[in-house]
């Protein structure tokens, strides 16, 4: 009897363990460094389709995610997004007003912004999505950009450093 | 004479050398990657030289302002490649997307354009087949 209530109780604490494991939100904390060989084509050399941060600093916490996004040569943009999908603004370099929300998915990170500034042309406002997924010491984003009815989209693959 | 003459070809070569380094700049150093932006216009003139086709383009703004716009593109050998002939651009609707100049000009790194009338669409380097 004693030997059965022990079984019965490692199994509950098991089963318990697991699902605390699944429910678990993923972690993207760290600093990732762009993989160009695992990412497309299109998004490197000189005339890239969308662009991408050649390195992310990701600070993780059970509300926040803070992103600081910087590419070679390029201001860096950077947020403390709540991860509970409430608008926050973007820290962009002189000229740039964004707004983005970001919220966890499952095991995915989804951030969603909205990116305004002056040109030559007229204001422009490009809408962008971004789903980013862990996987071990790879981080997966895949980026869609927006702007006057088109959209395309593109895949670049992170290394954790 | 002979040292002249050769001093005078390293020059000139010097000149050639610089000049080409100029033109051949990398999209980080001249254009902004924060400032992605879709351009719908005509064609008014053609640059056809290496290392970059460069294509004049009237944009009507919002406004009714017309703005020509200059847009670098890849060489004239990687446009021939994907079917592109000089003949194809000069008076032709296109659309292009890209990204604006650092210093605020009406210029724009073109990833791919579409000329509309010909349904010919030129795509970067990287994404191209």
């Amino acid at each position: 009897m004693r030997r059965w209530t022990i079984a019965v109780s490692v199994a509950l604490a098991l089963g318990a363990q697991a699902i605390s494991i699944a429910q678990t939100a993923p972690d993207f904390s760290g600093t990732w460094r762009l993989n160009q060989a695992k990412s497309s084509r299109a998004i490197v050399g000189n005339t890239p389709d969308i662009q991408f941060a050649s390195q992310l600093e990701v600070k993780q916490s059970a509300t926040d995610i803070s992103i600081v996004a910087t590419s070679i040569r390029q201001q860096p943009m950077s947020a403390v997004y709540k991860v509970d999908g409430s608008k926050v603004n973007v820290q962009a370099p002189e000229g740039i007003t964004e707004t983005g929300e970001a919220k966890l998915n499952g095991t995915m990170l989804v951030i969603t912004s909205r990116r305004s500034f002056s040109s030559p042309a007229g204001d422009i406002v490009v809408d962008f999505k971004e789903v980013w997924n862990r996987t071990g010491n790879e981080l997966t984003v895949e980026k869609t950009r927006t702007q006057s009815g088109d959209s395309s989209t593109q895949k670049a693959v992170y290394d954790k450093l | 004479m002979r040292v002249i003459l050769a001093l005078g070809r390293i020059t000139v070569g010097l000149v050639l050398a610089t000049a080409s380094l100029q033109a051949h700049h990398s999209f980080s150093a001249t254009y902004d990657g924060n400032k992605p932006i879709t351009l719908r216009g005509k064609i008014v003139k053609l640059g056809w030289q290496n290392p970059h086709a460069h294509i004049y383009v009237d944009v009507t703004n919002a406004d009714g302002k017309v703005v020509t716009w200059e847009v670098e593109s890849a060489g004239p050998t990687t446009l021939m490649k994907q079917g592109l002939r000089k003949e194809d651009f000069v008076g032709q609707e296109v659309i292009l997307k890209g990204f604006l100049a650092k210093d605020g000009t009406p210029t724009v790194n073109a990833s791919s354009f579409t000329l509309v009338e010909a349904k010919k669409e030129f795509v970067n380097d990287e994404k191209a087949p």
